[in-house]
């Protein structure tokens, strides 16, 4: 039986499509079997950041109405032989979701995958609900800013109460990823620290992902950024993977890289 | 050299900001998708036994200890 995790954020664009897709990626190189489902209903984007926009039939509002079954509607990463990708339905409003149906198609999902990752959708409506109804545990993707820390904790503050395995007397385990950390300026004081964010949010923390240009040009291409081994980021998505997948990886201090102290000081002798 | 000590940095700015905006944000009730259900039900309680004008509910922190302060204003006409 796999695992269930949301990605979520409450605000949008801080980088949660990038993060579920990266993080899908990372764990299928880890050889595990993962899925990753779009359930951003109306506002399809995790197939692009894949490069699997073309390979589209099905969607997954598609098979939680019978219209398709689930083997045909799970699209195989062309990255990595251990992902599948379940688009969201580009047509259909998102009041079309209903907990039951959700909840079958998960049951299945976790019968065949060892990791089935949710990407949520930003805001905390309806369908951001949903997705977190039958979550296991939910990864929550912040930016070290004020508005992104802020709507993270109201988004975390219904996930505490309305999943399922919540109201069954259970707890969701939530685990932070702080992403776009931009080194300078935290060592300047003009952007928050990762230890104030996790006193603020007092959640653990999964992993630092450093500010990376990167990122853009990988969407570009359809190729997560985990895929480069040269990249800040994708080496950063690659710990975060591992650590998911049970390994003892440190934490990199993605804060004080080599633009940090050290360099500014060596830099003034030059 | 003074411009150092010149202002607080914007990030510890921003972290006491934070702090409170979240506490506050916390305290609301709305945050309890089932309080409208849990007055209701205090409400039919109470009536069994005695007249019942209306519930509040409040919720307290103490350190951290947090209670949900419950209030049951009683219908005058019923009391007695």
């Amino acid at each position: 039986m796999g695992v269930v995790i949301a990605v979520i954020s409450g605000k949008g664009g801080v980088g949660k499509t990038t993060t579920t897709a990266n993080i899908g990626l990372g764990i299928a190189q880890n050889n595990k079997k993962c899925v990753v489902v779009d359930f951003d209903i109306g506002q399809r984007n995790l197939d692009m950041i894949l490069g699997l926009e073309n390979r589209v039939v099905y969607d997954m509002v598609q098979v939680m109405e019978g219209e398709s079954n689930l083997k045909q509607a799970l699209i195989k990463s062309k990255a990595n032989k251990n992902l599948r990708f379940l688009a969201a339905s580009q047509t259909k409003d998102k009041s079309i979701l209903e907990s039951s149906k959700i909840e079958k198609l998960i049951r299945a999902l976790k019968r065949e995958f060892d990791f089935v990752i949710l990407d949520a959708p930003a805001g905390i409506e309806s369908g951001y609900e949903h997705t977190i109804e039958f979550a296991d545990a939910a990864i929550v993707v912040v930016n070290p800013e004020v508005s992104s820390i802020r709507d993270a904790d109201r988004a975390i503050g219904i996930l505490d109460s309305k999943s399922d395995k919540v109201k069954n007397g259970g707890e969701v385990e939530k685990y932070l990823i702080i992403n776009r950390i931009v080194s300078d300026m935290v060592q300047s004081g003009e952007m928050l620290r990762s230890e104030d964010i996790l006193d603020i949010l007092d959640i653990s923390l999964l992993g630092k992902i450093p500010e990376d240009r990167g990122i853009v040009d990988a969407s570009n291409q359809g190729k997560p950024v985990i895929l480069d081994k040269d990249s800040l980021a994708g080496q950063a998505y690659k710990r975060v993977c591992d650590r998911l997948c049970g390994e003892k990886v440190e934490m990199k201090d993605v804060e004080n890289n080599d633009k940090g102290i050290f360099k500014k000081l060596t830099g003034m002798f030059k | 050299m003074f411009g150092l000590f010149k202002k607080k940095k914007s990030a510890s700015v921003a972290k006491d900001r934070l702090t409170i905006a979240i506490m506050s944000d916390r305290d609301r009730l709305d945050q309890y998708p089932f309080m409208d259900e849990l007055k209701a039900e205090i409400i039919e309680v109470v009536k069994k036994y005695i007249g019942v004008k209306g519930v509040s509910i409040t919720k307290e922190m103490e350190g951290d200890v947090e209670a949900l302060s419950i209030d049951v204003e009683l219908d005058k006409d019923h009391t007695d």
